[in-house]
């Protein structure tokens, strides 16, 4: 039997979505949505679920991620409960309650902490970085306090435990909506995986049901390709991904390329054009709240894109830098702000928006099992 | 018999002589005796085809008129007016409806219509042929009026009444009037005190020197029809006389040692067989509950105007309507329904208004504080046909979502579940929904296929429901306490019922005669109904209809006199051997029985005569006749059509 418990629309109310208990069911949502299924009647049934607290109902559906929030249920809904905000911050809700040392939920519901937690990562990485040239005066007054392997210990540890919590959240993950799903490790399931796991690739590769959220009536339809939500994101998806391909390969081969014609560099540079695209036109909507998905923007959206920006801008004023073999102070500035940063996103991984990243493809996974 | 006849067909510009041939009908009528005159019309009904059938009444002295047009239902009273316009009685006018019943009725058959259309003017020939004047029948009416219950609607009704300048006996069974509504505490839409708008009420209506109220009062026999009813009006004793001090009262009710269940709560508390009125009860004057009282004395002791000498007294009055007003009780569950009677936490949605009047600052109830009540709606409404009440109580939504909001602004931590079947709070009260549901108040909706399961289990109570909103998901929750949402059903008055003689509907209420063009009359003439004796209503609804008879039956009165229509049943004495049939037969109670020299005979209330024949064809020796439709009229129509 399953308990009601008001007491937990508090607690995800604490996550972002204020509306949602004006809701009085009409449905409206699930029906303008393209998204959804037979069987899977999303968002309205999230709403409800949220309405009377039933966590465990939340926790194991799939359906959570098979939203891209295109905001169409929101700018529709009679009653203004917001269903396609309130879908996005179940997700966040969710990556919380995956994610088990609870570092995601206070980040989540507390602003001052996640900013704290970004500063004082941004102060343990700049140290971690000056102590890679040991002769500098920073590095020989912290020695004399801290040894060089505590404070590299330190660094293997932050990587080892995101690494460990990802994993935990995608078994726990797993174990909520396989519950549901009633998944079984017969012979037939991996024949059913192999078909799943080619209809994720496709989805990552194309976003085809992104593109199913450009509905006639939205105002997406009117506005050029480049423009679309969808393709936003798939400019921001694959920027990284190539840049993180493009790295780990001048990481393989010990080299950094000098010359921007090296295959990997061009591969970088075309990778990093398209992500700052990506998150230029990202970030642009969010500023001026072209529609209520864009408006509901929370400090998690923020420092998510936001890193994401900045790595791209000083990965290029490097490229650029380096190109015209300019040796100034500034420079080294940027590189340490470029590493940084993309430290903390990688640090973060498991812990922010970024997150989704393996939650989304996932539950798009067990969707198609 | 009537001479000279003059007859007109009608071409109703095509409607008519499109599928009629008008020449043949009129050469048909032509020679048919004592007709006079036979004229076709392009439209009848034209200003000029009404003075020339004016005139010819007027120049050639016709005494009967026939016109052929269309159903009497458009323009009966269009060519009685000018009948009576020329000089000739109204009632020596006949219409044949030769457009719905020959045209329209048979357009693929002309010479079928026509023939059809020439017999239905014969007919009407024969009928004008022995037709009779008739005057209309004036009866005096006294301009005042009985309203029966003193709760809000029958007050709006006295001084509304009484504002038109006519007399009210306001009638109420209980000590106080009031009803319903000072029970209540805050009603929607706009956050009124029901005590406060029967006090309200009541000033005004001891302000008006042209109502007489009367408390205790019941009526137990009502004789007369409209216009001249004379009423025996019972009134029970109060036992006290006077204005006895708050103190006085208050030692009296102290000194009372008879106990019984206060009524007012719901049963909830006990009061004493002294009774003190209750915050919007009025008089503010206190009763001795006669049922109860053992008649000990000790009140007497306390307060000086107490008197248990006084006795039940009975007055006549002569009224010329009534407005029933007698109001709803709520529903009684049955032992059982959702634990009610079994648990202790079970109350109804009244019980629970006034728990919430008798707490302060925190919700309490049998010792433990509420923070989870579970409401279950339609509790006695919208029941199964084999069932009960399949009726929606219309109220009891809005009452119950402000419940909830006056909870929660009151005792604070409140957490209100809804198990509703679709939420009603239509008009205004939209806002009391929207009230509710933005401060998270839990609505669940469920069918009558699976109504919610009450379950105990240990010292916890849980509501059970297969929730459509979640898809049929069974959902649980706990409660401290479960609040029935009761529906309507009409205030138990047996008594008054088998006086007034108002027909009920299947669901018990009192029956208008039509829903939405005579919605505050009865088929009994000068009687009328209003408020939640009908229909369930809220009180804005009460009110309207309490108004709308006030002014209904003030249109009646205020001249003085009645003009009855004189298509009535008469009676002929010597023909007459008082088989009783007719009596029997008559919906309307208008026929009597009456001695004329020694033999027992019918007599017609005309008053009561609708003049709807059904006593006519019952009557063995044809002693009783239909004026306007005599069974000579009749017959000679029937002749008529069967000569063909």
């Amino acid at each position: 039997m399953t308990q009601i418990q008001p007491e937990l629309t508090e607690d995800i109310k604490k996550y972002g979505a204020f509306d949602f208990t004006a809701c009085y069911n009409c449905g409206n949502c699930t029906a303008v949505c393209n998204l959804t299924e037979k069987n899977s009647n999303f968002p309205r049934m999230m709403v409800r679920y949220s309405m009377l607290g039933l966590k465990e109902e939340i926790l194991s559906s799939k359906e959570l991620w098979m939203c891209y929030a295109c905001g169409e249920c929101s700018d529709t809904c009679p009653r203004e409960a917001g269903p396609g905000v309130l879908m996005s911050n179940l997700r966040r809700y969710a990556i919380a309650n995956y994610e088990k040392t609870g570092l995601t939920r206070l980040m989540f519901k507390n602003n001052p902490f996640f900013i704290a937690i970004t500063l004082i990562l941004a102060v343990v990485l700049a140290f971690f970085l000056l102590t890679i040239k040991p002769d500098t005066e920073v590095a020989r007054w912290l020695f004399r306090y801290v040894p060089y392997e505590v404070l590299h210990s330190f660094g293997m540890g932050a990587f080892a435990l995101m690494g460990l919590s990802a994993f935990v959240g995608v078994v726990v993950m797993w174990r909520h909506i396989g519950k549901e799903k009633k998944i079984a490790f017969t012979g037939e399931f991996f024949k059913k995986a192999v078909n799943a796991a080619k209809k994720v690739i496709g989805e990552v590769a194309t976003l085809k049901r992104y593109q199913n959220c450009d509905s006639d009536s939205s105002i997406w339809s009117k506005k050029a390709v480049w423009l679309r939500p969808w393709f936003v994101h798939w400019t921001i998806m694959w920027g990284f991904i190539g840049l993180l391909v493009a790295t780990t390969l001048d990481f393989i081969f010990k080299d950094p390329a000098t010359t921007i014609w090296w295959p990997s560099r061009i591969l970088g540079t075309i990778a990093g054009i398209l992500m700052v695209y990506g998150s230029t036109v990202a970030l642009n909507y969010r500023f001026r709240k072209i529609t209520k998905t864009y408006a509901n923007t929370l400090m998690a959206d923020w420092m998510f894109l936001g890193f994401l920006w900045l790595a791209g801008i000083t990965g290029f004023w490097l490229e650029i830098a380096v190109a015209m073999g300019a040796d100034l102070f500034i420079n080294h500035v940027v590189l340490m702000i470029h590493i940084i940063i993309s430290m903390e996103l990688v640090i973060l991984f498991a812990f922010s928006k970024f997150a989704h990243a393996f939650y989304r493809p996932l539950a798009l996974f067990m969707h198609n099992l | 018999m009537k001479k000279k006849i003059g007859v007109y067909v009608c071409h109703c510009g095509g409607n008519i002589s499109d599928h009629v041939d008008i020449e043949k009908v009129k050469a048909a009528v032509r020679d048919e005796a004592d007709v006079y005159l036979v004229k076709n019309t392009l439209f009848a009904c034209a200003d000029s085809s009404q003075k020339e059938i004016g005139s010819d009444i007027e120049n050639e002295h016709l005494d009967a008129i026939v016109v052929a047009s269309c159903s009497p239902k458009l323009h009966l009273n269009t060519f009685r007016g000018v009948a009576q316009r020329a000089g000739l009685n109204p009632y020596n006018y006949v219409q044949v409806n030769i457009r719905e019943q020959s045209s329209w009725a048979h357009s693929d058959n002309k010479t079928g219509a026509t023939e059809k259309a020439i017999l239905l003017v014969k007919a009407g020939i024969a009928k004008a042929k022995e037709s009779e004047a008739l005057q209309s029948l004036k009866i005096p009416a006294a301009n005042v009026v009985a309203v029966i219950g003193a709760g809000v609607g029958g007050m709006k009704t006295a001084i509304g009444l009484a504002d038109m300048g006519t007399e009210v006996y306001l009638i109420e069974k209980d000590f106080f009037v009031g009803g319903r509504t000072p029970q209540w505490g805050t009603v929607s839409p706009n956050g009124d005190e029901g005590a406060i708008l029967t006090e309200k009420l009541y000033k005004e209506v001891v302000r008006r020197p042209n109502i007489t109220l009367f408390t205790g009062a019941e009526l137990v026999e009502k004789s007369g029809s409209i216009g001249n009813f004379d009423l025996k009006i019972a009134l029970r004793p109060r036992f006290v006389s006077g204005n006895p001090s708050t103190e006085a009262m208050q030692r009296a009710a102290e000194a009372c040692p008879v106990a019984v269940k206060d009524d007012f709560n719901f049963g909830l508390t006990n009061r004493r067989a002294f009774m003190l009125p209750a915050q919007g009860q009025f008089p503010q004057v206190p009763a001795i509950d006669q049922s109860a009282c053992t008649r000990c004395g000790e009140c007497t002791a306390a307060c000086h105007e107490v008197d248990l000498t006084q006795e039940v007294q009975t007055i006549t009055l002569h009224v010329g309507a009534f407005v029933v007003n007698t109001g709803f009780d709520p529903y009684q569950p049955a032992q059982g329904e959702y634990g009610y009677g079994e648990l202790d936490n079970v109350i109804t949605l009244p019980q629970f208004r006034r728990l919430m009047e008798m707490n302060e600052s925190e919700l309490v109830f049998n010792g433990k504080k509420i923070k989870k009540i579970a409401y279950i709606y339609c509790v006695g409404s919208r029941q199964d046909d084999d069932e009960g009440n399949t009726y929606c109580s219309r109220y009891c939504c809005t009452a119950t979502s402000l419940t909830a909001v006056l909870a929660k602004k009151k005792f604070g931590n409140i957490i209100n579940f809804h198990f509703n079947r679709g939420i009603r709070t239509y008009g205004k009260h939209e806002l009391v929904y929207e009230a509710a549901s933005k401060q998270g108040d839990i609505f669940l909706q469920f069918s009558l296929k699976s109504i919610p399961q009450i379950e105990k289990r240990g010292n916890k109570t849980y509501v059970k429901v297969k929730d459509i909103l979640t898809a049929g998901k069974e959902l649980e929750t706990e409660a401290d306490l479960i609040v029935l949402v009761t529906g309507m059903v009409p205030r138990k008055n047996e008594l008054l019922a088998q006086q007034l003689k108002i027909p009920t509907g299947r669901d018990h209420f009192f029956n208008e005669i039509h829903m939405k063009l005579r919605p505050v009359e009865t088929v009994i003439d000068g009687v009328l109904i209003a408020g939640t004796c009908q229909s369930p209503k809220n009180i804005l609804e009460t009110v309207n209809s309490s108004m709308a008879a006030a002014a209904k039956i003030n249109s009646v009165l205020t001249k003085g006199e009645l003009s009855l229509e004189p298509t009535l049943a008469k009676v002929n004495p010597a023909a007459c051997d008082w088989c009783d049939n007719c009596s029997k037969a008559c919906p309307f109670d208008a026929i009597l029985q009456t001695e004329i020299n020694g033999k027992k005979v019918a007599r017609v209330n005309e008053s009561n005569c609708k003049g709807c024949g059904m006593c006519t064809p019952v009557c063995p020796t044809d002693a009783i006749d239909l004026a306007g439709y005599t069974n000579a009229q009749v017959e000679s129509m029937i002749d008529a059509l069967a000569e063909a």
